[in-house]
């Protein structure tokens, strides 16, 4: 019997309406409504304060746009405030990130001052998480320990190739711009945002460089931005082409100028990392005091449901002795090398760590709280230094030893019923390790 | 246990949602493109344009305005409640500001409405100026510019 012809489309979408895990768009989702609520939100809250505040206006983008009235102004900043609370908390999520988009598209046409790139892709992500139908509220994102919840594909392939042409726009232009050209002098000419005073010297070295390796940092950049919109799409790139993004974004953020763009590309790799295998296990015995600490720390931070809890007998635990992480592949990481590991596997909280640094960071420093703003700076090198080779011997350990002692020997809080499993300690109390299935 | 059954994209809400990605697509690939080469595809011509993801690829203009107001020859005199015109303004003295995200026309052509706006709306017979000095990444053209706007007495 012929195949109907109608079938051949729904063949070629396969992909697009297969269920996927709904917990990366559900981390993107929290992810995308933090960096709303600390900088976008407060950003058009006040470019709304500032519009209505002001009786001369410049004509908007498009003549039928209603202009913004004092009272309509108020409203819509509650209104923004109350849809970036309930995108966090995933309270009728995607009516909120319809309305955040939409609101926000409307404040930067009102003036063509409002317009920022950052702000124009940060709202594109936005309407693009208005289409994921993941249903997974914060409180089941931190609380439940279940892998089971799916939704369509599509918002997520969007959001791939949202990136993708956002990268392939951004060479072209700088291909096309008269600007730009391969001498590097636009690159040059930027001016490079004010760290905090620890950083003073290596932005001066940056500073310095910066007109010597203008012209192959030029043609790198376009490169490299041709090379990430090719990454995201094609699945053999995708591994280096991740790497190569992040690397590109942070290089942009700390070594460049600072902005809101950096932490939206990195969140919207999320949607590229393996999600609800619980491939990562972690070894864990439910009689030991300091396995089930492990367990109510780490389980909450696991959006992406990456961890499988490995039960152990007694026996077995003794010779686990430690915190111990397996990775997919099969490889054992213990104690200080387990601890290092867990930013790549619980990537979600971590992204969101940094951000709020950052952000959070940016807030103080610009109310004289202090040297903030390089708050970020020191965790995303305080973890890379943890990289560096020989020094788990050197220094990890013994800094790890003592985490894991403070660590068990904290205060458990009297539960209902605990009896002597609530009591319980055991020998391998100070590890924490990671295994590889595959292995 | 997989949360999945109401979740599969059937029946009409799959056309919806293959009409949207299309839609989706097409304005995100076309917008861009036509923003930056203009509408006539036998003879593009690049140019900066806002919601084209054009980050980085010009330098950003720096300029200083003063806003101020003149009768005949004499001194500068602040624009009295500049700040409730536009909010964070400030007259005499001159303002820094980035074009980051506009042309010079543009920068241009507010000014010269905010003078106009406000030597219609005084009456008071001054000269309504605002000064503009471009200092780093110019285009082209003048360094300096003066608008400037008379009021009715």
């Amino acid at each position: 019997m012929p195949r109907p012809r109608l079938v051949e489309p729904d063949r070629f979408w396969t992909g697009w309406f297969d269920l996927v895990p709904a917990y990366r768009l559900a981390t993107l989702r929290v992810v995308l409504a933090v960096i709303t609520l600390v900088f976008h939100v407060p950003k058009f809250n006040r470019l709304i304060a500032d519009y209505t505040g002001s009786s001369f206006h410049v004509a908007p983008a498009f003549p039928w746009i209603p202009v913004l009235s004092p009272t309509v102004g108020m409203a819509l900043m509650l209104a923004q405030d109350v849809a970036a609370g309930g995108l966090f908390l995933g309270w009728a999520p995607r009516l909120c990130a319809w309305f955040l988009a939409m609101a926000g598209f409307y404040v930067m046409s009102l003036d063509p001052e409002f317009f920022a790139h950052n702000a124009h892709f940060h709202l594109t992500l936005l309407a693009l998480i208005g289409c994921s139908a993941d249903r997974l509220s914060l409180r089941r994102l931190l609380a439940d320990d279940d892998a089971g919840a799916r939704c369509p594909a599509w918002p997520e392939r969007l959001v791939g190739i949202q990136l993708a042409i956002v990268f392939f726009y951004a060479a072209v232009d700088k291909i096309l711009s008269p600007s730009w050209g391969l001498s590097g002098a636009t690159l040059a000419a930027q001016r490079l945002s004010t760290r905090g005073p620890a950083f003073d010297r290596l932005q001066r070295m940056i500073e310095s460089a910066l007109p010597r390796l203008a012209g192959p940092l030029s043609v790198a950049t376009i490169a490299i931005e041709a090379f990430v919109a090719a990454a995201v799409l094609v699945r053999a790139l995708r591994p280096t082409g991740l790497a190569v993004t992040a690397l590109f974004v942070l290089y942009l953020e700390f070594v460049l100028k600072p902005g809101g763009f950096a932490w939206d590309v990195l969140a919207g790799l999320l949607i590229f990392a393996p999600a609800a295998d619980r491939r990562w296990r972690v070894a864990y015995d439910p009689a030991c005091q300091s396995c089930r600490r492990n367990r109510a720390l780490l389980s909450p931070l696991d959006w992406l449901r990456r961890l499988g809890w490995i039960s152990l007998d007694a026996a077995a635990a003794s010779e686990a002795a430690g915190f111990r992480l397996v990775s997919p592949r099969g490889r054992v990481r213990r104690g200080f090398h387990a601890l290092r590991a867990l930013p790549i596997v619980l990537p979600g909280p971590c992204l969101l760590a940094l951000i709020v640094a950052r952000f959070g960071g940016g807030f103080l420093a610009a109310r004289g709280y202090g040297a903030w703003d390089d708050l970020p700076f020191f965790m995303l090198g305080g973890w890379l230094v943890l990289w560096i080779p020989g020094l788990g011997r050197v220094l990890g350990q013994p800094v790890y030893a003592g985490i894991s002692q403070t660590w068990h020997n904290w205060p458990e809080a009297p539960r209902m019923g605990s009896g002597a499993e609530g009591s319980a300690r055991c020998s391998h109390a100070r590890g924490i390790c990671v295994r590889d299935p595959s292995a | 246990m997989a949360d999945t059954a109401s979740f599969s994209v059937r029946g009409w809400r799959r056309y919806a949602a293959l009409t949207f990605i299309a839609v989706w697509l097409a304005i995100q690939v076309t917008v861009p493109l036509v923003q930056k080469l203009g509408g006539d595809p036998f003879a593009p011509r690049y140019r900066y344009a806002r919601y084209s993801w054009a980050m980085f690829s010009r330098p950003v203009p720096h300029f200083e305005v003063s806003i101020f107001r003149t009768r005949g020859a004499g001194d500068r005199e602040p624009v009295p409640d500049i700040d409730r015109v536009v909010r964070g303004y400030r007259s005499p003295a001159p303002m820094p500001m980035i074009a980051i995200y506009s042309s010079d026309a543009e920068v241009l052509d507010r000014f010269t409405r905010l003078v106009t706006t406000l030597a219609r709306d005084r009456h008071d017979g001054y000269a309504y100026v605002a000064l503009i000095r471009w200092t780093a990444n110019h285009p082209g053209g003048a360094d300096s510019m003066e608008i400037r706007a008379d009021a009715a007495p």
